[in-house]
């Protein structure tokens, strides 16, 4: 009955479960660095992610704190350029105990895989993410093929 | 009766098992005057309803869990669905009642304010 494999691993499985949620439980928040977390300007730029939709690129970057009039976007043929400015929070006559979020400036550039059409380039900013929508040049869309 | 009686069935999945998002403490900048402490935690793409604030026993837990619409195909990922949380320890002094939580641009502000009874007082000598 408990020589059976399926039955041991099935107990282990168990273990595992109880071990994640006891660490939940005593969640440290020491553990955690080392993974840099958060926005950082160290490493010269905000984490950007990359999408291909067929008919249009997407961008999404964390920019947390900054505002529309922080960030510049600028587009040169397949070249894409995105600068911010993160001013600091800190406010006057309090002591500080913790700064860990950065401000700085920063500029990324992007080679685009296609040409995109510059005119209908929409951006926008939500709760920190930088999301910018480039529909593909028609020369650059996929094209269905249809056999002859 | 055979030797292979189960004693149990078996359970093909294991339930209660959600797709685990990682866990990642955000940052954080602390400031503290005479009135309040102040808290900003970076939170990038956590929606408002999204955000857990509580505070119990001395002890102050944020969350916020960011799911990131789908899209098409990722040709670069630096990041992805992430739960943020972190635990503080707050002093016995802040006013529990009149916490104040905002979001603005992906960062989150804590007011806390410390109780009438903690503040710095002058004492006047008669």
């Amino acid at each position: 009955m408990w020589t059976r494999t399926s039955d041991i691993d099935r107990m282990f499985g168990a273990m595992d479960l109880l071990r994640s949620r006891l660490n939940r439980l005593t969640t440290d928040d020491n553990r955690f660095y080392g993974r840099s977390p958060g926005w950082s300007a160290t490493d010269g730029s905000p984490r950007t992610n990359f999408y291909d939709n067929g008919n249009q690129l997407e961008l999404k970057a964390e920019v947390p704190g900054m505002s529309k009039e922080d960030l510049t976007i600028q587009i040169q043929g397949n070249y894409l350029e995105v600068s911010g400015t993160r001013k600091s929070d800190a406010p006057e006559g309090y002591k500080v105990h913790r700064t860990e979020r950065e401000t700085a400036s920063f500029t990324r550039s992007f080679t685009l895989p296609s040409e995109v059409n510059v005119d209908k380039i929409d951006a926008s900013l939500q709760n920190g993410i930088l999301s910018l929508t480039l529909p593909k040049a028609e020369a650059a869309k996929p094209k269905q093929v249809s056999i002859a | 009766m055979s030797e292979t009686t189960n004693i149990t069935t078996k359970e093909k999945t294991v339930p209660e098992r959600s797709r685990e998002i990682p866990v990642i403490a955000p940052v954080v900048d602390i400031f503290e005057n005479d009135d309040e402490m102040l808290l900003y935690a970076d939170m990038p793409g956590v929606a408002k309803e999204d955000i857990t604030v509580n505070i119990d026993n001395g002890e102050l837990l944020i969350s916020g869990v960011r799911r990131l619409p789908p899209s098409g195909t990722a040709t670069r990922e630096e990041f992805g669905d992430v739960e943020y949380r972190r635990i503080f320890s707050v002093h016995q002094t802040i006013d529990v009642e009149k916490v104040n939580a905002e979001l603005k641009d992906g960062v989150l502000t804590l007011h806390l304010p410390k109780s009438e009874a903690s503040k710095p007082r002058q004492i006047e000598i008669h």
